[in-house]
């Protein structure tokens, strides 16, 4: 989580097309769900896919050339943020498409199933996705054909600048996998251990042919929508989430618990601070795509 | 005149169109106090309020959907549709329905919404930068404009709101920042009319959107060597000016088509072979994406995507090929 929220800080300071969208305050979402899934199961996200291909194991150097565009990262500079990919790793892809990864991870499940792999899709995507019909068609054929797939809804309170509460009727966003017979548990997505022991149920259950699950992670974005977008919260509530931190919250606990001592805690953050520095090394060693290559894999 | 950013244009349109009529409603994400996307529509949720100006889930379909069935029962809609990529999610209420709506109800119903839909590359990579527009320009029925100054977004959005529809209003990421002058009066701009932004003998350049800011740069530069170009906005992708774009072709023999798009089943190819058939010696090149998706990485991105220099190129290269092939420069005498 550390390395993650550190990461992040490493890259607000490159030149980077487009915009970033960060996983500041979301970073037990990605660090517990890939502590949960085992190698060979297809991680897809959203476009929000910082965090999550982090914690699933891109090297952060190659990530933060793919974010700058460079060509050292497994996109070689075509997938940036939105769509960053890296199989051998277990992350089938992010797709900056709101929603547009539901779908697709249904026929993940499905070659899962068909294939007899032994292995199941997770899908992280955000509450803004639950307003879209993807997600209420995936959950009916992923129910039917007892897919081996978890939906994990990432619910950070908002979709830009449009709160959950206005943009999903469902009192519950739990709610939306009842009429499917899906089972749906909420769970604190600022917890690592309580999203890691969800999602590795869900995850075994459907490896165990039980099908779908439906996962709620609450959470709350720290930063702005994205880093083109203005904060439009008002600061009282900003302020409000500094104690819904993930990562405070856990290196509260660790110590309370006699888990975490000070010279462990320097210890690990000497140790990120040395995998940032690297990675910025390397991308910033790493070389601009040739123009040409634009037109290879087309 | 008065001095306007292109997204402060589109405002003022709408503005006036929905103090103009009380059917005029808006529907988009963040759109109401967020003011836009590209704050195109900033103050209108404090001034029309919420039953005006309303935002809408994440959900393209049910969005052009509304849109589609509210027009065809008497509102006059405009959808947001924050990437023209999206608007595949929603291409089914467009298309299928409202599109054939006239037509299949031998009149009875019509469906006079707008979808404002944003095109083009700006470092956002390969599904936040398509331009779509041949595919809609395909469809009989539809409508498509796609302004490139603030005086065109203003008078073009309100020609839109008015119009029997449906209308895909396609604007650019690049124009919403640029500024350009405004009538202080109510101009509308009819549907099918091109206009010449700067007059020219050796060859057309025709261009819309965002490709005209370019086309008007290169041809600047060619001016300086002497090539004298002739840029055309086209403004109205469906219906096309031929008019306008026929006599200036018969004058400068010689037509070069850009777009920022691929150019396969593209504009420029629509607008050879109309023309080819409508002057049958002319000289035409197309210019447009590489075939390829965007790539976000600016390296790529600027490979990938046509710019001024490009623009610049091509055109000597059509009048080097006239050249070339013993015929007289400015291809005069070809019609
Ligand atoms: C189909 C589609 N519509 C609109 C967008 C623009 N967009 C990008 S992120 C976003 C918000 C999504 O909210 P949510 O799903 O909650 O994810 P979060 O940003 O909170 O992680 C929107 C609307 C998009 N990428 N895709
Ligand atoms: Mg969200």
């Amino acid at each position: 989580m550390v390395l993650l929220r550190s990461f992040e800080a490493a890259l607000l300071r490159q030149p980077k097309p487009g915009f970033q969208l960060l996983s500041r305050g979301e970073e037990a979402i990605a660090v517990g769900i890939c502590a949960a899934l085992q190698r060979k199961d297809p991680f897809l996200c959203s476009g929000r896919s910082i965090g999550p291909a982090l914690a699933r194991g891109v090297p952060p150097g190659g990530l933060l050339a793919e974010l700058i565009g460079k060509d050292g990262g497994p996109n070689r500079g075509r997938a940036g943020r939105a769509h960053v990919s890296m199989p051998s790793v277990g992350l089938f892809g992010a797709h900056g498409v709101v929603g547009g990864n539901l779908t697709v991870a249904a026929g993940v499940a499905l070659a899962q199933q068909q294939l007899g792999t032994g292995a199941v899709a997770l899908c992280l995507f955000g509450d803004g996705a639950c307003g879209s019909g993807t997600l209420h068609e995936t959950l009916n054929i992923a129910a039917l054909w007892r897919l081996p797939l978890v939906l994990a809804c990432d619910n950070n309170g908002y979709a830009v600048s449009t709160a959950v509460r206005d943009a999903i009727a469902a009192p519950r966003l739990t709610d939306l996998a009842a009429p499917f017979g899906i089972p749906a548990s909420a769970v604190d997505g600022t917890d690592v251990d309580a999203v890691a022991a969800a999602v590795g149920e869900a995850v075994e259950g459907a490896r165990a042919g039980r099908g779908p699950w439906f996962l709620e992670l609450q959470c709350a974005r720290m930063a702005p929508h994205s880093t083109l977008t203005r904060e439009e919260r008002p600061p009282a509530e900003v302020e409000e989430l500094r104690g819904h931190d993930p990562i405070t919250l856990y290196e509260k606990r660790l110590r309370a618990e006699g888990i975490l001592s000070d010279a462990l805690w320097a210890g690990l953050m000497a140790e990120v601070d040395a995998e940032v520095a690297e990675a910025e090394r390397f991308a910033l060693a790493a070389v601009w795509p040739d123009p040409e290559a634009a037109m290879l894999d087309v | 005149m008065s001095r306007l950013f292109f997204r402060e244009a589109l405002c003022r349109a709408m503005a006036e169109e929905m103090e103009r009529d009380s059917r005029v409603i808006l529907m988009g994400q963040d759109i109401a106090a967020h003011g836009g996307s590209y704050a195109e529509t900033r103050g209108l949720f404090e001034r029309f309020g919420p039953a005006r100006v309303r935002n809408t889930p994440v959900a393209e379909a049910v969005t052009v959907g509304l849109a589609a069935g509210a027009a065809a029962a008497g509102l006059r809609p405009l959808a947001f549709i924050t990437y023209l990529d999206f608007l595949m999610l929603g291409l089914d209420a467009l298309v299928n329905y409202a599109a054939k709506l006239r037509f299949k109800s031998a009149g009875q119903l019509t469906s006079p919404m707008v979808v404002k839909a944003t095109a083009g590359a700006k470092g956002q990579g390969p599904t936040h930068a398509q331009s779509l527009e041949p595919w809609l320009m395909n469809v009989p029925g539809l409508t498509v404009l796609a302004p490139s100054t603030a005086g065109d977004a203003y008078g073009m959005l309100k020609t839109a709101l008015r119009a029997p529809g449906p209308v895909v209003f396609i604007d650019h990421k690049k124009l919403f920042p640029r500024g350009g002058s405004v009538p202080d009066t109510e101009e509308l701009v009819p549907v099918g009319s091109a206009a010449i932004r700067r007059e020219g003998k050796h060859l057309t350049i025709v261009a819309h959107s965002y490709m005209s800011v370019l086309a008007l740069e290169a041809a600047t530069a060619l001016a300086a060597e002497g090539i004298e170009a002739e840029v055309i906005d086209l403004r109205s992708l469906a219906p096309i000016d031929w008019e306008t774009l026929t006599t200036s072709a018969r004058r400068t023999g010689h037509a070069l088509f850009v777009e920022e798009g691929q150019v396969v089943c593209g504009v420029g190819a629509e607008l050879a072979f109309g023309l080819r058939e409508r002057l049958s010696s002319l000289r035409v090149a197309r210019l447009g994406a590489k075939r390829a998706p965007v790539a976000p990485s600016p390296v790529l991105e600027s490979f990938i995507v046509p710019d001024a220099k490009d623009i610049e190129q091509s055109a000597r290269d059509l009048l080097l090929a006239n050249v070339k092939n013993g015929t007289h420069r400015t291809g005069k005498e070809e019609t």
